[in-house]
């Protein structure tokens, strides 16, 4: 019975193979003709692009792994001031994407910026500019990026250091193990798995950073993807870099999806889970644990906001000319549509799976959760490249009208382009969900009279009913922060808080974006804040 | 055809990723509200057999009919919701965001125009023993609450068939007997047909009218629980129940035999064997008797005490360990390598050989 192809094995088939078009665009696309564009970039830029995203990859890892596994663990296992206040203070640090960040830094940094403002006004006039020093280029980018998604690792680290066993930290106390020998020994290996996969999310998230690259003016292989596209209008081209890019960023989804599945160990151990007495710290010990806690959540989150607030108050003329109800009610269009979309459509492909149980689906729908990893930028212009040929090669051959105005520069493109993006997020948040509802549930409901709609409507739905609203809350957030498929698909004069702040940002116009980032920045905290509580897994305890 | 059977499974076979989860299968209830009994260890294909009768998995050959109605064969398979056939997990299977009471209750919503048999939630409740954790969830009760709540849902639908898999498995030993008992009691009551899949022997001997022996993903024998128990048709079946040893023995007439340790046993052979024959003789703790008196004295080599028994281990001159039963309320008990008195001549009720 349960290996029956029926109509939600193919719902679910057809769900997947439409998140699977652009990688399917990109691969068939590598060999297409390019302009002399690549001939003179291949000679040029492709290897300060390759450079430049290496270094700054590296730099974010080593970053991220430090300010994340350090600060999960003074949280997890010490008691000082403040600490269940930064237990999850320090994950608004999300509701800042890279590209704020950017900003706020050149803001306070630049030349007769914020911190010359201060240092004005504490001391008199000066000539402060040449002291202050200036965070642009490689290391503006490097700060931006490590500090808006450090909190990946940190959670995942938390969220294994939560539940590592009190026998394992006892053993360790029983081996005479110091402190220290006791985190690197037992406790750093045991949650090797989660802060992996962390790394590895904080590693598909830099390879895809646009916005903050862009704006130090950073040649990635992301701005290169985005510019071949824009400057040059080669496509074919665009979709050979983003080639390149996927190989290495499938790699790291590979890695990321072992590791997340070794890292469940460590967040299912059935029985004797004792909870975790916290060491309370004293003296310096503390004052050190405190000001490092301090440090990450002012630099990460407080840092950005205050500047954004004080260039909204400090030009209070850019707040009244921005159409704030429009980018509002444009933002949550997007938010609602895209997330009720991604919701429907994930709960069908989910069911379609756990009622065919079918090896073929099973692997589709493995491949199309790899869309997370994909930078929108190459989803975006995959889209586009998928769109034009379906439009030359099968709309026009039957002398139908052009399909590219309803798809392209459209709601519908944007939120399909979102759906691919994001189809991960729904898809494992409800498989999470659904991984708590035993086999047997859905036979129990069969052999009561339930048909398989019936199960799917009154069983499955009202017990998911939780989850989804939490994948509703994160998809948001995503959605609210991301820039380049917004960018790049949006219809004409439609804006978000996020795109507004980047034109303004790239017109040089920073007092401008101040605005739109400040209510982007505030919009995702308050999303942050009410699902924060199942971001930090406290509930699973 | 017209079947005069209640419910006939003829020659059902099963198999899943290549290999065979249920090998030609056959067995009939006569009576609506029959209880049959299913034994056997675990992983050998037991709930596999209740999931087809379910209609959870299609079979690959055979026929299942109930009610005179074919439901399961190579080419139909009525749905599971279609069926009328109940099956209570020996997992949890309650709907975990319902509370008890709900998840009964959706039980009661099946069958509701059935008048002829009332059963109503709350003598459900006090059979099972329910009361208190009516308004809890599932993930706030024990895995044996658990258990009898999964229990109840399936009790109140009155199926026409209702399956039952390890339903005890995780109840209390000091509360299982009494839940049997009323178990029993209410299937009697209302009819209702049940087959029920059991590891233990003594849960299966006491509930069921016939008995099925489960073994290698066959049906080894299927009989009276007094019959399973007495005369185990086969070698294996014996191994299984565990519940006697085979010592060898050559057949001296057509009522004794003669075995080198125990000298001559006589008794009433189920089996005809002809004079001289070398067998292998079935010989349970219930067989032998103590005599303190008796010339026939064998070494104790463990004594297990099992509150209104106590089964001794006996040594032979040839080694073999041979089980016996003593009333617990026997005066003086025998310490291990202390000698044991064998009453003779040695009689046997039934004698099973092979």
């Amino acid at each position: 019975m349960s290996k029956n192809l029926n109509v939600w094995f193919f719902l679910s088939l057809i769900i997947s193979l439409f998140v699977l078009i652009p990688i399917f665009t990109v691969f068939s696309s590598f060999f297409d003709d390019t302009s002399e564009y690549y001939e003179l970039l291949k000679n040029t830029f492709l290897i300060e692009y390759i450079f430049n995203s290496s270094v700054l990859l590296f730099s974010v890892l080593v970053l991220t792994f430090l300010i994340g596994t350090g600060s999960a663990y003074l949280v997890s296992f010490y008691e000082f001031p403040l600490s269940n206040f930064f237990k999850w203070a320090l994950i608004l640090s999300f509701a800042v994407p890279p590209y704020i960040y950017a900003y706020s830094l050149t803001a306070f940094f630049e030349n007769y910026g914020t911190a010359y403002a201060i240092l004005k006004n504490l001391f008199g006039d000066g000539n402060y500019n040449q002291s202050i020093p200036k965070f642009d280029g490689m290391f503006g980018a490097i700060l931006s990026i490590t500090f808006s998604l450090f909190a990946y690792v940190y959670i995942l680290a938390r969220a294994s250091f939560l539940y590592q066993s009190q026998n394992l930290i006892d053993l360790g106390k029983n081996l005479g193990f110091s402190k220290f020998k006791s985190f690197y020994k037992i406790i750093l290996p045991s949650a090797r798995p989660a802060i992996v996969a962390g790394l590895s999310l904080v590693a598909m998230e830099t390879l895809a950073e646009f916005g903050a690259v862009d704006f130090f003016s950073i040649n990635t292989l992301t701005t290169g993807i985005y510019n071949s596209w824009i400057a040059f209008d080669d496509l074919a081209f665009a979709n050979r870099l983003s080639f390149f890019l996927l190989l290495f960023i499938f790699a790291l989804f590979i890695l990321e999806n072992l590791s997340r599945n070794k890292a469940k160990y460590h967040f299912n151990i059935k029985g004797g889970f004792k909870q975790k007495e916290k060491f309370k710290l004293s003296g310096a010990q503390s004052f050190f644990a405190f000001i490092f806690c301090f440090f990450i959540f002012f630099a990460s989150f407080l840092f950005p906001l205050l500047q954004m607030l004080y260039w909204t108050i400090k030009f209070p003329e850019n707040l009244f000319d921005l159409p704030t109800l429009d980018l509002l009610i444009n933002t949550l269009y997007l938010v609602v549509l895209s997330s009720f979309v991604l919701i429907m459509f994930s709960l069908i492909s989910n069911y379609g799976n756990r009622v065919s149980n079918n090896k073929i689906l099973n692997i589709f729908s493995t491949l199309s959760i790899s869309g997370y990893a994909i930078p929108g930028v190459i989803l975006a212009i995959a889209f586009i490249t998928f769109i034009a040929w379906l439009d030359e090669s099968v709309i026009k051959s039957f002398g139908l009208l052009s399909i590219k105005k309803i798809f392209i520069g459209s709601i519908l493109g944007l939120v399909l382009v979102y759906f691919i993006r994001f189809y991960s997020l729904a898809f494992n948040g409800i498989k999470s969900g659904y991984e708590k509802i035993n086999i047997s549930v859905d036979e129990s409901s069969y052999l009561l009279g339930y048909s398989k709609r019936k199960t799917f409507m009154n069983i499955h739905i009202p017990f998911l009913r939780n989850s989804l609203l939490f994948i509703a809350i994160l998809i948001s957030l995503e959605i609210i922060r991301e820039l380049p498929i917004t960018l790049i698909l949006r219809p004409f004069n439609f804006e978000t808080f996020a795109t507004t702040a980047y034109i303004s940002a790239s017109e040089d116009l920073l007092e401008a974006a101040a605005v739109p980032s400040l209510f982007l920045i505030l919009i995702a905290a308050f999303f942050i804040i009410i699902s924060s509580k199942y971001i930090l897994r406290d509930n699973d305890k | 055809m017209i079947n005069k059977n209640f419910f006939d499974i003829k020659n059902v076979n099963f198999f899943a990723g290549g290999k065979v989860k249920v090998k030609n299968v056959s067995f009939s209830i006569e009576n609506e509200g029959d209880i049959i009994c299913l034994l056997g260890p675990s992983g050998i294909g037991k709930t596999t057999i209740l999931r087809t009768i379910a209609g959870l998995e299609k079979i690959n050959s055979g026929s299942i009919t109930l009610n005179g109605n074919l439901i399961s064969s190579k080419k139909i398979n009525i749905e599971p919701e279609d069926r009328n056939i109940s099956l209570a997990f020996q997992d949890n299977s309650l709907f975990p965001h319902y509370t008890v009471e709900k998840n009964i209750m959706l039980g009661a919503e099946r069958n509701k125009e059935k008048k002829d048999k009332k059963l109503s939630l709350k003598e459900i409740v006090d059979l099972l023993d329910i009361f208190h954790i009516l308004n809890k969830y599932p993930h706030q009760i024990s895995a044996g609450e658990a258990q009898r709540a999964s229990l109840a849902r399936s009790l109140i639908t009155q199926p026409d068939l209702l399956l039952l898999d390890e339903p005890l498995s995780n109840v209390d030993q000091s509360f299982k007997e009494e839940i049997q008992v009323r178990l029993k009691k209410i299937l009697n009551k209302l009819k209702i047909t049940t087959i029920i899949v059991t590891h233990d022997s003594y849960e299966a001997f006491y509930l069921g009218t016939k008995c099925g022996i489960i073994l290698d993903q066959q049906l080894k024998q299927f009989d009276d629980p007094y019959k399973v128990y007495h005369f185990p048709n086969s070698i294996e079946v014996v191994n299984f129940l565990n519940r006697g040893i085979l010592i060898p023995a050559k057949v001296t007439s057509k009522n004794t035999l003669e075995n080198w340790d125990l000298g001559t046993i006589e008794g009433n052979f189920i089996k005809e064997y002809p004079k001289g024959a070398n067998v292998q003789l079935l010989l349970q703790p219930e067989d032998l008797e103590h005599d303190d008196k008796s010339n026939l004295k064998l070494e104790v080599v463990d004594r297990k005490f099992r509150g209104t028994n106590f089964i001794y281990t006996l040594k032979t001159p040839s080694n073999t360990l041979i089980p016996v039963f003593v009333h617990s309320h026997h005066i003086h008990q025998h310490e291990v390598d202390e000698k044991f008195g064998i009453k003779r001549p040695i009689h046997i009720d039934h004698i099973v050989c092979f």
